[in-house]
């Protein structure tokens, strides 16, 4: 029994739940059996691995599903000796190489290297190129995002390139401009709505409507958070009802529960209670930017209009101040600090004015 | 012979004539047993030495429990001998370059600098576990305190007094390997290269059954006897539970007679008795613990005097009193530089000397002088040039200590009681900016640092631990916090990591201290009493949620996800699914991570309280290496998974999570879960 986001993933093109007009030009674009570099992007949770899976499987016929994991070591000029778990197929190869850290130029040019060197066999029954996934791929480091546009060149005869982010800002324009750009955009609700009873149906339940869209909408239009909370809920109750809860993850209700204590008051000794949360948060895997964004929008909810413009320009800094920095903890705490500074003088303003 | 041993003659010869007051002074003692009970491997009487070299029979014990030494060491006695000779004739015996250390090393209790009871503590000790015969436990003495603070002086005396055999290992030289040509041709199957802890091994073996042998001159013959080791064999700093094992097995099995390891304290942590010597081993093997402090003035000043006295009169200047307190400041309770600083300031004829006495006086009485003027500051580098040219001991600071005074932060009055502050002040800072005024700090914090030996990341880690405490108005925490995030700003990029260092402490430590705005007044001190420090969680958590990354990585590669979307999105959700195809390694990482303790305090944060000498010991990772390291560990995890997909069907259906073999990290042992695919 797999999670119902696995086993109801569509296979092919053809099956897409959504951006159907989108999966029509893929199929056109994959027709003639070659295809540029692509670029894939979108949000969270919009269906952009699934797409590239589809795309591969138009390609090259269900020899694409046969997944396996496989260790890599590259060692580095410096000796160094790298680890990296891939996902490959015999046609195939996926990486995500910001795992590597600073390393990813050397993952890059080497996985490659290795992988465009081999030629393909019997090129009568494959394509005469294999394709390499690179996923995260604003997370590279600028060097390798620069390897990468040269390594893209070199071995265009024998290698395609499916490059897959979150957002393009973070891409150096050399890529960009050498690849395809394929925007996955977000899930709207009612398409969510769609796929949640459609999964629903297969699955013999009946998912009432209302709460259909209740889940879509607290999923934030990410069909796997969808799909995740909808299996949640078939196991938190069954039948469903309308107004039952949705259940959150807990680190979200934790760092609800870290904002209200924010709010509710500003001294140093509940500063070093919000850091013993932020350190159990971080413990649970949660990252940093993770954290400062989900308090940020925590906390814009509990503060007056007037704040919002200040404390997010506050958030913006130390957010910043967290990618350069090393150590996210000074970061998160000087941006708590702050906030509890400009809500304690706003609230002591407020006292006053309501006294005269 | 061999071009080298001709040459090595010459250099020991040489050598000799930098060594020789230690040789010198067993000449003119023991002139007729000097070359031959020399040239034997032999044990030396303690008597003949006058107590003064206790340690002198030790070398040759050596060498009578590994006789292979012994013509190497009849070689080096003899050209050692012609060199003092040599010497001999050139000077009278006079003894003039001695070092005063050694002339005037204590012989009876009471010229010890040492605190009495704790002497009288060490002295008790002796005597019950020398007393006791047969005892199955608690015969290890381990004497700590830094460094000249009358450790093994204390024991020399009492060793003399109690007529107690002292029996002490030294490190063997093993500085020659011989090649194995030369070895087949004599003794096969001889062992050359022993291992240090080996000997040390045999050694406290033998230094446990075996009487010292009976020599000429032997006086006092006893059966008494403690072993005592200072110089810890190097392998045993590298691994200390190879040293506890030696102890464990050999020693406290057998024990006839106990033990004494002498330690000096040190701020690094490789030498340190809390990593050779742990609590829980301490309690193990009943190791019984006495820490010396460092010498008081008041017993430094004794000694001094008594010394300066004892000089006086020959052709040395007599140090007068200003001399010594200022020898005695410098020294920071370390007896042995301070005497060492003694001798070297009156040494006849130096210039310094005098340049040092006219320059101490113009200190007292520029010291008179100052209260009166508000010149602090030129006073302050003026006693610190004075000190420095002494040349006085490297102050350092516990950790403890340090981060003490940066969080409490001592401020001093800038004007003094009854002088009105005047109108007209250059410091003083214009109204817009009045809230930054602060009184003149008591305490350099960049001296504060480089005293701590600590890494300027590290100590910010400290720092930022327990600031905290210290502060009570949010708006401080608000500058405070913002020059820790600046701290930490500077040093992030690694190119200028190293120059930038110094800088980020500076600014950390000057940020704190200035934001504290309840202690920018003089008289505004206390008020906040004793608070505990505590050490860095950061680095704990840091590590934590790398291995927990990687573990993730490695538990749910068959998901193919996004390091994010599987730690925000799936792990959470597993966690609220009841979804059986999982193993139990990774439930319990589900459970682990993938759940939070709502209601109880966080328990896995309990903070680890920071005591007065505890070093500031942990090794500080890059983030780079770091993320390797674990990713390793991470990969096993990873490997194991995938050697048990291969063995089993081979491939993944779709991203479908697979029975595997895993290793569970989580508890530190090893479950190996065998499933077969079906």
């Amino acid at each position: 029994m797999s999670l119902w986001v696995d086993k109801y993933r569509p296979t092919a093109l053809g099956k897409l739940d959504y951006h159907k007009d989108q999966a029509g030009q893929l199929r056109n674009l994959v027709q003639c059996g070659d295809f540029p570099h692509l670029l894939v992007y979108g949000p969270s949770g919009s269906g952009k691995k699934t797409r590239i899976m589809c795309l591969l499987r138009e390609l090259y016929g269900a020899g694409i599903e046969k997944l396996r994991i496989e260790h890599q070591s590259i060692t580095t000029p410096s000796k160094k000796k790298l680890e990296i778990s891939t996902i490959a197929s015999n046609y195939h190869l996926e990486v995500n190489a910001s795992d590597a850290g600073n390393n990813d130029r050397v993952v890059i040019q080497e996985l490659i290297k290795t992988v465009a060197q081999s030629q393909q066999l019997e090129t009568s029954t494959q394509r005469d190129f294999k394709v390499v996934v690179l996923t995260e791929v604003d997370r590279l480091t600028k060097d390798a995002q620069h390897a990468l546009r040269r390594t893209m060149e070199k071995y265009m005869s024998t290698c395609r390139l499916i490059l897959c982010c979150n957002s393009t800002s973070k891409v150096i324009s050399p890529i960009r401009s050498r690849c395809l750009a394929v925007r996955v955009p977000a899930p709207s609700i009612e398409e969510i709505c769609h796929v949640l009873s459609g999964v629903c149906k297969k699955e013999c339940l009946i998912l009432p409507q209302e709460l259909a869209r209740k889940i879509a909408e607290q999923s934030n239009r990410n069909l796997r958070k969808a799909l995740l909370m909808c299996e949640a809920c078939r196991v938190q109750q069954y039948p469903f009802s309308v107004d039952q809860d949705i259940p959150e993850t807990d680190w979200e209700v934790y760092l609800r529960e870290t904002a209200n204590a924010i709010v509710n008051q500003q001294t140093p000794q509940r500063l070093l209670e919000v850091r013993a949360r932020l350190y159990e948060l971080l413990t649970h895997c949660i990252p940093p930017e993770i954290i400062m964004k989900g308090l940020l929008s925590e906390l814009l909810n509990n503060c007056d209009g007037q704040l919002k413009g200040e404390v997010s320009q506050m958030a913006a800094y130390y957010e910043h101040r967290l990618q350069l920095g090393s150590k996210a903890i000074y970061h998160l705490e000087a941006f708590v600090a702050k906030f509890m500074a400009i809500y304690k003088q706003f609230m002591e303003v407020g006292l006053e004015a309501m006294m005269f | 012979m061999s071009k080298s041993n001709v040459g090595r003659k010459i250099v020991s010869a040489k050598l000799t004539n930098w060594v020789q007051p230690a040789f010198d002074d067993f000449l003119s003692d023991s002139t007729i047993t000097s070359v031959t009970s020399h040239g034997k491997p032999s044990g030396h009487s303690l008597s003949s030495n006058g107590g003064q070299k206790i340690f002198q029979p030790e070398r040759d014990k050596r060498s009578k429990f590994f006789p292979l030494n012994s013509t190497k060491n009849r070689k080096r006695t003899k050209t050692t001998n012609k060199g003092l000779l040599n010497y001999r004739k050139s000077n009278p015996p006079s003894n003039r370059t001695e070092p005063w250390v050694d002339e005037y090393i204590p012989r009876t209790q009471s010229e010890l600098a040492v605190h009495k009871k704790k002497i009288e503590e060490v002295e008790n000790w002796l005597k019950v576990h020398i007393r006791q015969r047969c005892h199955q436990d608690g015969s290890i003495l381990l004497l700590t305190g830094p460094s000249g603070a009358g450790k093994t002086a204390t024991l020399q005396v009492l060793v003399k007094e109690l007529e107690i055999q002292l029996l002490e290992w030294t490190n063997p030289l093993q500085n020659e390997f011989k090649k194995p040509e030369f070895r087949d041709s004599f003794d096969i199957g001889k062992n050359y290269h022993t291992s240090q802890s080996v000997l040390f091994h045999e050694f406290l073996l033998r230094a446990n059954k075996y009487n010292k042998l009976q020599m000429l001159g032997d006086s006092f013959q006893t059966d008494k006897k403690v072993i005592l080791v200072e110089d810890i064999p190097n392998q045993f700093y590298r691994d200390p539970s190879c040293m506890h094992e030696v102890l464990r097995r050999r020693f406290v099995q057998t024990a006839r007679c106990p033990l004494v390891f002498i330690i000096s304290d040190s701020v690094s942590g490789s030498s340190n008795q809390r990593f050779l010597f742990p609590k829980d081993i301490q309690e193990e093997l009943c190791i019984y613990n006495i820490s010396f402090n460092p010498v008081a003035p008041t017993n430094m000043m004794k000694v001094l005097n008594r010394i300066a006295s004892q000089e006086s009169g020959g052709k040395t200047v007599a140090p007068d009193k200003a001399m010594l307190e200022l020898v005695c400041q410098g020294s920071a309770g370390d007896i042995r530089c301070a005497i060492n600083s003694l001798q070297f300031a009156s040494a006849q004829g130096s210039s310094l000397e005098q340049n040092q006495l006219s320059f101490s006086k113009r200190k007292i009485l520029a010291k008179a002088g100052t209260f009166s003027k508000g010149k602090l500051k030129g006073k302050a580098s003026e006693k610190g040039d004075c000190l420095q040219a002494i040349g006085n001991k490297d102050p350092c600071l516990f950790l403890f200590r340090a981060l003490g005074k940066i969080l409490y932060c001592k401020r001093k009055f800038p004007y003094f009681e009854g002088e009105a502050p005047n109108g007209v002040d250059l410091n003083d800072l214009p109204t817009h900016l009045s809230e930054h005024e602060r009184d003149p700090l008591l305490v350099n914090p960049e001296e504060v640092i480089e005293n701590s030996h600590m890494s300027a990341e590290l100590f910010n880690l400290y720092l930022h631990q327990n600031y905290l405490d210290f502060f009570k108005e949010i708006e401080d925490v608000v500058r405070a916090s913002d020059y820790l995030s600046d701290a930490n700003f500077l040093i992030a990029d690694w190119n200028h990591h190293s120059t930038m260092m110094t800088y980020s402490a500076s600014v950390a430590t000057r940020g704190i201290i200035h934001a504290n705005t309840a202690r920018a007044r003089a008289n505004c001190q206390g008020g906040i009493g004793f608070k505990p420090f505590h050490k860095p969680q950061w680095l704990l958590i840091n590590k934590k949620y790398h291995e927990n990354c990687n573990a993730a990585k490695g538990f749910f590669s068959n998901f193919c996800l996004a390091p994010i979307c599987l730690q925000t999105q799936l792990l959470p959700y597993l966690a609220l699914l009841t979804n059986p195809m999982r193993n139990q390694a990774q439930i319990n990482f589900i459970q682990d991570v993938g759940t939070f303790p709502f209601k109880r305090y966080p328990a896995r944060l309990t903070l680890e309280t920071l005591t007065d000498k505890d070093p500031g010991i942990m090794e500080l990772d890059n983030d780079e290496n770091f993320s390797l390291a674990t990713s390793s560990v991470g990969m096993e995890t990873q490997n194991s998974a995938v050697s048990a997909s291969q063995t089993g069907s081979g491939d993944l259906p779709n991203s479908q999570p697979q029975p595997t073999i895993t290793q569970s990290i989580l508890e530190e042992e090893f479950i190996i879960e065998e499933y077969d695919s079906d």
